[in-house]
């Protein structure tokens, strides 16, 4: 387990947070840490700023990331990693497309090779990271097109080299499926799935014996369209494979 | 190249080179990873009666001389298990772990393991962490002996039981379990782990289990002792990471061995890379086959 102390904490809106921390271990674009609250819950996120300062930028919805966006300057931050693989240099013209968080995973991407942004959420105070030249897509039309991120970039899809995605699961899985599979373009896809020991042990992760800790987070598009399940099923903390309903996004 | 082929209770392998129970065995579509990588069988998940959670995280800790864990059981259910493994396509490959808290539990998941197409299974009467089931069961010689001998009994499926090594004698626990087919040589240590600077346990439930490269030793003991004095076919499963480790498993009387933790280290390479090294050693060394160096080491 490393610890960090933490340098700065910034609230990036109404639910969402960025913990920055100076530490020697060494990470790439689009890794993730287990960061622990001692005591209680281990979680994954992406790190969002590799080198120091490191950052991680998530969003409030339990006790533990509760408890993250309570902690303060100065405090220890604790975690083990950095985990999974990362995303590939890119040639060529850039679009990275998030949806809600998977915005945090891509910013380290983003900061580091020029490209357009695509980013969707529910409404405009969900948003955070926001610049002027990002298009924007909001479920209630608060900000940007009305609609959902997929629905605003797919128009554009032809017109790039290279494709980052990072966004809940639903979203992906409609864009994969909506996408016209002659696009010219490299897709690269990092995935969420539930997680439980961030090494590639447990099997909580794994989609179609694809460990998304260990042989990902991130995919290629051509090798995401193999993972049947993905989209279609999901695993609670049993292991029990069910049903994604209403997954439509 | 010299024979690798091995022979567990009435169940013949390619390869003696078999997936433990707990690593990356929970869904269908990793078993059948396993088994395309290398492996010569695979050893799912322990499944219950009824769905289970397990533990919040931290369910593990990596430490220098291995992993510690306390997952909790953390299972679908024996239902909702059987029906994502309904069309599996080598299901004769597949060993279904399963714990109870008593014989009728034991029973009821040989039956429907047996009705779903299976035929073997791996009792976890050592998991040691969870109240109730695992090693507090397979502490209880009595109840151990029932256990194997009803359902036995009742399914005539080939019965592995892994013995937990937290007891003063295993062998006593080996002799216990003389019912079953084979034995498989051990389950993790219970242990525990603490994080200096936040002053806290590394997992959520305080006690998990130890495995890994340190608790390589403990298990070859187990091994070495329970062989002499029973002769029994036994799988051999504790630390072992290179084909080095499993030389010495085969020495001391394993028949097959297991492998769990060695996948962070090796990843899925780990079948291929003991398949190998196991069959050259043999070569070198001028056996002809796996079977000539099995117990080697034991004057029985």
């Amino acid at each position: 387990m490393n610890h960090s102390i933490i340098t700065e904490i910034k609230k990036e809106n109404e639910g969402v947070f960025t913990i920055s921390f100076n530490s020697d271990i060494k990470a790439s674009r689009g890794q993730f840490l287990m960061v622990w609250v001692p005591g209680g819950k281990e979680v994954p996120m992406s790190l969002s700023r590799i080198g120091n300062p490191f950052s991680i930028t998530f969003r409030v919805y339990g006790e533990t990331t509760r408890s993250l966006s309570m902690m303060k300057k100065g405090e220890r931050i604790f975690f083990r990693g950095p985990y999974g693989n990362s995303y590939p240099q890119p040639k060529g013209k850039v679009a990275y497309v998030a949806g809600g968080t998977g915005l945090a995973s891509l910013k380290s991407m983003i900061d580091e090779f020029r490209g357009d942004v695509y980013v969707g959420a529910r409404s405009r105070n969900e948003l955070f990271f926001l610049k002027d030249d990002f298009r924007v897509a909001t479920d209630d039309g608060s900000l940007g097109m009305k609609g959902t991120v997929v629905d605003l970039f797919l128009p554009f899809a032809n017109d790039y080299d290279y494709i980052y995605i990072c966004g809940p699961e639903a979203m992906v899985k409609s864009l994969i499926d909506r996408i016209d599979q002659g696009v010219r373009a490299k897709i690269f896809i990092s995935l969420e799935r539930l997680m439980k020991c961030g090494i590639g042990i447990c099997d909580s992760c794994s989609i179609n014996g694809f460990r998304v800790c260990r042989d990902g987070t991130v995919i290629s598009m051509e090798e995401l369209l193999k993972l049947d399940e993905f989209g279609v099923t999901r695993r609670g903390e049993s292991g029990k494979l069910e049903l994604i309903i209403n997954g439509k996004r | 190249m010299a024979s690798i082929s091995t022979r567990i209770g009435n169940f013949s392998l390619e390869n003696p080179v078999i997936l433990a129970s707990g690593i990356l065995d929970e869904t269908s579509g990793s078993l059948l990873r396993s088994l395309n990588e290398g492996a010569g069988a695979a050893v799912t998940k322990s499944i219950g009666v009824e769905e289970r959670k397990g533990y919040p995280t931290p369910v593990i800790s990596e430490i220098s001389t291995g992993l510690l864990n306390a997952v909790g059981l953390s299972n679908p259910g024996i239902e909702n298990f059987l029906s994502e493994m309904s069309s599996f396509p080598l299901k004769e490959m597949i060993i279904v772990s399963i714990f109870g808290k008593d014989v009728d539990e034991f029973v009821h998941l040989s039956r429907r393991v047996k009705e779903a197409g299976f035929d073997k299974v791996e009792l976890n009467l050592s998991c040691p962490h969870v109240k109730g089931v695992g090693s507090e069961v397979g502490q209880d010689l009595d109840l151990v002996e029932e256990i194997i001998s009803e359902i036995k009994k009742e399914t005539r499926l080939q019965v592995w039981a892994k013995l937990t090594p937290n007891v003063t004698d295993i062998v006593s626990l080996a002799k216990a379990s003389e019912a079953a087919d084979a034995y498989v040589l051990i389950n993790t240590l219970k242990a525990t782990g603490v994080e200096i600077y936040s002053r806290k346990f590394v997992l959520s439930n305080i006690v998990g289990g130890y495995s890994g490269p340190g608790i390589k030793p403990i298990a070859l003991r187990a091994v070495y002792d329970v062989y002499l004095e029973t002769g029994k076919d036994i799988v051999g499963v504790g630390g072992i990471t290179t084909w080095q480790d499993a030389i010495e498993f085969f020495l001391l009387g394993s028949r097959a061995i297991q492998v769990g933790t060695a996948l962070i280290y090796e990843d899925y390479n780990v079948y291929r890379k003991i398949k190998e090294g196991v069959s050259k050693y043999l070569d070198d060394e001028g056996f002809s086959k796996l079977e000539d160096i099995i117990g080697l080491m034991v004057r029985r």
